[in-house]
């Protein structure tokens, strides 16, 4: 043959690199492969599960700050009403406080004036009984001098005790 | 180190190369069994300088293929008993070269035929192994004796056209399989179609081999050109070559199989109805 090609040695040396191939391929190739495609899908899995949660993170952030965007409009609206009502009730209480001070004074105009009333009524009355002791004494005084007088003239000079 | 001891050191060394150089170039060697010329046909061809194997007279490269297959073999269930099973997600030095080295192969199977490429990626992963580890090979000079009775250094099993026909025919066939695998006979078509290949896989192997294995033998055939020469000649070529040999051929294989087990287009088969 030309170049000395061999067929039989052309045939053994396939014959090896067949044993060889199938050698390299069930013993290292295969087993190596599979390790990294495992490690990968490993990694690949964990990539997505972050991946994923991640995006359920964001969701929950975004469904969170717009929960918490109506819970501030809430609590806003709240406070609103809350500060309309303490208003109210203020300007209420006020009002009745207002309204009672006005009966207090009211009341105690009446009773000051009853009062004063009371005591006019009884300063009168006390004028009056001075007055009309007083007419007596002056009245009853005169007509007891007179009277001591009378009698001290009839007993001879000696003044008359009046009781 | 200090600075007088280190230049002692270096002038000894000096001293002793000088020496050992001088000794070689005026001690009568042996006589030359061959001529240059001889050796080269002998490379080429292999006539001579042939090994005796159960019974046989056959090509140093076949004990070297033999040696190498049984080798790495060996090597691939010592690896597979007692590294693979303990393999971390983290890995250590040994595990990172066997997942770069398998990773190498897998992305190119993957890159040429997407479609269709685990049995290709284990393919070309042992062709190219084979290819850079079989050309390597010679660097370690291993001695053979021939049927002559003289010593040889055994070559790299693809520098022998017997080894790099068997290389070549076998990618084809693989192709073949894979295309008659995928597509059925339009497949089998398609890879018969690129009947050529196996015969340019096969010479481009051992054209590429072969020359780095003459420049090597024209090398060390001179005693003059034996002087430091050789660690460049020697060992930057064949890994030079080992490198893009195994390069070329795993690619080729890829592409071409990428080619033969491609689904059919719909659109083509619309456009052909």
């Amino acid at each position: 043959m030309p170049l000395n090609i061999d067929f039989q040695q052309v045939l053994l040396h396939l014959f090896n690199f067949v044993v060889l191939f199938g050698g390299l391929y069930f013993l290292l190739y295969k087993p190596i492969r599979a390790f990294m495609d495992k490690r990968e899908g490993t990694y690949s899995n964990m990539q997505e599960k972050a991946t994923k949660a991640l995006a359920e993170a964001e969701a929950l952030k975004q469904e969170y700050q717009e929960k918490l965007k109506e819970a501030e409009a809430d609590i806003a609206e709240m406070k609103r009403k809350a500060e309309g009502e303490i208003q109210e009730a203020r300007e209420s209480e006020l009002e009745e406080a207002r309204k009672e001070a006005r009966e207090i004074m009211a009341k105690a105009h009446r009773e000051a004036m009853q009062e004063k009333d009371k005591v006019m009524h009884q300063a009168r009355k006390e004028v009056r009984q001075l007055a009309e002791d007083a007419t007596r004494k002056l009245a009853g005084r005169s007509l007891l001098d007179l009277y001591d007088q009378f009698l001290d003239q009839a007993e001879g000079n000696e003044p008359h005790e009046t009781p | 180190m200090k600075g007088k001891t280190k230049k002692l050191y270096l002038l000894v060394l000096a001293v002793i190369s000088i020496a050992l150089l001088a000794g070689s170039l005026l001690t009568p060697g042996m006589a030359k069994h061959e001529s240059i010329q001889e050796a080269m046909k002998d490379a080429v061809l292999h006539e001579s300088n042939r090994i005796a194997l159960f019974g046989m007279e056959v090509n140093p490269a076949l004990l070297s293929d033999l040696i190498l297959v049984g080798t790495l073999l060996l090597a691939a269930v010592m690896i597979r008993l007692f590294v693979i099973p303990k393999f971390r997600d983290k890995p250590g030095r040994f595990q990172l070269l066997l997942e770069a080295w398998v990773g190498l192969f897998t992305g190119m199977a993957k890159e040429n035929s997407p479609h269709r490429n685990q049995a290709l990626g284990g393919y070309i992963f042992f062709a190219g192994s084979w290819i850079f580890i079989s050309t390597c090979f010679e660097l370690l000079g291993i001695q053979g004796v021939t049927t002559e009775g003289a010593s040889i250094s055994l070559p790299a099993p693809l520098s022998d056209i017997n080894g790099a026909i068997a290389m070549g025919v076998m990618s084809f066939l693989f192709i073949l399989i894979g295309g008659i695998v995928a597509n059925g006979a339009r497949g089998a078509g398609s890879a018969l179609k690129e009947f050529s290949l196996p015969i340019s896989m096969s010479f481009r192997l051992f054209g590429a081999l072969l020359s780095g294995l003459m420049v090597t033998e024209l090398v060390y055939y001179t005693i003059s050109l034996s002087i430091l020469l050789p660690v460049f000649v020697g060992i930057m070529f064949t890994l030079i070559h080992a490198v893009i040999q195994a390069y070329v051929l795993t690619m080729l294989t890829s592409v071409f199989y990428g080619e033969v087990t491609e689904p059919p287009h719909p659109k083509a088969k619309a456009e052909h109805a």
